[in-house]
């Protein structure tokens, strides 16, 4: 076999995939990142609500 | 120790009697209003209908679709019997009556799957020489009515398990499909399959692998719902 | 709110680095493949998507196991978080493996039994979450995930078995390919690295993104806790 094909191009195609990839891996960390800043707030605001209570 | 000795005679006869006992609520009330099996006769009467229209059932497509039709059929049908065979447990308060009792609560699993199965299979009883005579396909063939059963078998059996859940949450109607049609799927294709196998006069050894699968799969589900069902009952 | 704990620091940079070499290693260290080009690279990947996909399952089903043995609250949250984790990567499974799909057999879609297998796995982890989004009470939400986690699970392999059995018996011509090819490539000594490499960093990234998921839900709970107290403290 001395003459191959050279292999098709799949450039774009591997492109896509990996934004398809980083990018769900990216927006699942990125989604708990946003619950924990919501929770960490939600607690904020629940020890001040606690504080004006107690007044 | 004194007390094992005094529960042991009583257990003996017990769960079978509870199982029973179950069986004939359901089969009894049934009989009485003729509901649930109204609701799901008239349903799937409707389905093979429909397939009519939707799916070019003309002589040459027919003995290759037969099996699907049939199978979905059933379970549209089921699902509906599943969902208001165990609702009505949960709305009835049935369930409470059943759970004072002082027998292993698989028992009422057992029964259950004996009476939603006693269902599908009067519906499916019903269904089959419909379709035959709607479609003059000759469906009197006893490997596919043995398919039918194993499949009914296997789907009543995860059916039941999951609808104990199913009904118990605040999107009642809608769960019980999510959760069954992926897990029943195996059994599904089993029996699609095998059925074609039969109706189509296949050679044993292409319908055997098929048949085989919907064995292991009743298998395994009836013995792991009969494990965890305590845990869905629980209060 | 707590610290970081140090083995979750120490493990974040550890998956950090791991993932970097991967990268290299996938992206330029591994050589093109002969036929199919660039595209073959996200194979590596794809299949470590996978694999965390399946990985999450066995936890999921195996922590349901534990929970239901032991009421060990800590075993739902290992479970809840764990498929939070496989919905996500077994979706980029199934998307890789459609976009991967798409030059090598000039389709998006294959019915091989890989792919369809963990399609269904996908709406099974669906179903487990808007099954544990119906339920109000706590410890029934938990006994039914883990019920219906292993219930699930022991699906998954006899889905597999049936779409085989059913390509070996109606083997499925895909576009203008060999239909017994699998999209097959011979690996090279540098590809098997970083595949067994890909594979080791998507261990990390799962356990790493398992233990940060496990802290949210610690916190989310103790948030759940304080809004309780303070609206009957309030009466």
């Amino acid at each position: 076999m001395f003459l191959q094909e050279a292999p098709a191009d799949t450039l774009s195609y591997m492109i896509l995939g990996y934004i398809v990839i980083l990018g769900t891996m990216a927006l699942f960390v990125v989604r708990l990142a946003l619950r924990f800043r919501g929770l960490r707030r939600d607690l904020e605001l629940l020890d001040e609500l606690e504080r004006s209570e107690k007044r | 120790m004194a007390d094992q000795a005094a529960v042991v005679p009583v257990r003996r006869g017990a769960f079978g009697r509870a199982v029973a006992a179950v069986v004939w609520k359901d089969l009894a009330a049934e009989f009485r209003s003729r509901e649930l099996l109204g609701a799901m006769l008239v349903f799937a009467l409707l389905v093979v209908l429909i397939f009519n229209f939707a799916l070019e059932l003309d002589v040459r497509t027919r003995s290759t679709v037969t099996a699907g039709v049939l199978w979905v059929t059933f379970a549209f049908a089921g699902t509906l019997g599943l969902n208001r065979s165990m609702g009505a447990e949960k709305d009835r308060g049935c369930l409470d009556g059943l759970l004072l009792a002082p027998v292993d609560r698989s028992a009422i699993y057992f029964g259950k799957v004996v009476a939603n199965l006693a269902f599908m299979l009067v519906v499916e009883a019903i269904v089959v020489p419909v379709y035959s005579l709607l479609y003059n396909v000759p469906l009197l063939v006893p490997g596919l009515l043995g398919v039918i059963v194993l499949g009914s078998i296997g789907y009543v059996g995860v059916g039941t398990l999951l609808a104990s859940m199913a009904v118990q949450a605040r999107t009642r109607d809608v769960l019980l499909p999510i959760l069954l049609f992926p897990v029943v799927l195996p059994e599904l294709l089993a029996a699609v399959k095998a059925s074609e196998g039969f109706l189509q006069g296949l050679a044993a050894a292409d319908i055997l692998p098929w048949v085989n699968l919907l064995l292991v799969y009743d298998v395994v589900f009836l013995v792991v719902a009969w494990m965890v069902y305590d845990y869905v009952v629980e209060e | 709110m707590d610290p970081m704990p140090k083995g979750l620091k120490a493990l974040n940079a550890v998956t950090g680095v791991l993932f970097v070499v991967a990268l290299y290693l996938v992206l330029f260290y591994a050589p093109r493949e002969a036929v199919m080009g660039e595209v073959q690279r996200v194979f590596y990947f794809h299949v470590a998507a996978g694999w965390v996909g399946a990985l999450a399952f066995i936890v999921a089903a195996v922590s349901g196991v534990v929970y239901l043995a032991r009421g060990d609250h800590r075993w739902d949250r290992v479970g809840l978080a764990s498929v939070e984790i496989g919905i996500a990567f077994t979706l980029i499974n199934i998307i890789s493996g459609s976009i991967w799909a798409r030059p090598v057999w000039n389709t998006w879609w294959t019915w091989d039994p890989r792919l369809v297998t963990a399609t269904v796995m996908e709406l099974i982890y669906i179903a487990y979450v808007m099954l544990r989004q119906g339920i109000e009470d706590p410890d029934r939400r938990a006994r039914f995930g883990a019920v219906y986690a292993i219930v699930g699970f022991l699906s998954v392999p006899l889905t597999f078995l049936s779409i085989r059995i059913f390509r070996t018996i109606h083997p499925v011509v895909i576009g203008s390919s060999d239909p017994t090819a699998q999209g097959t490539f011979d690996m090279t000594p540098k590809m098997l690295t970083a595949f067994m490499f890909s594979l080791l960093t998507f261990t990390f990234i799962y356990a790493t993104l398992l233990w940060h998921r496990l802290r949210l839900e610690v916190l989310s709970e103790r948030v759940e806790r304080r809004k309780i107290d303070l609206t009957a403290g309030g009466l």
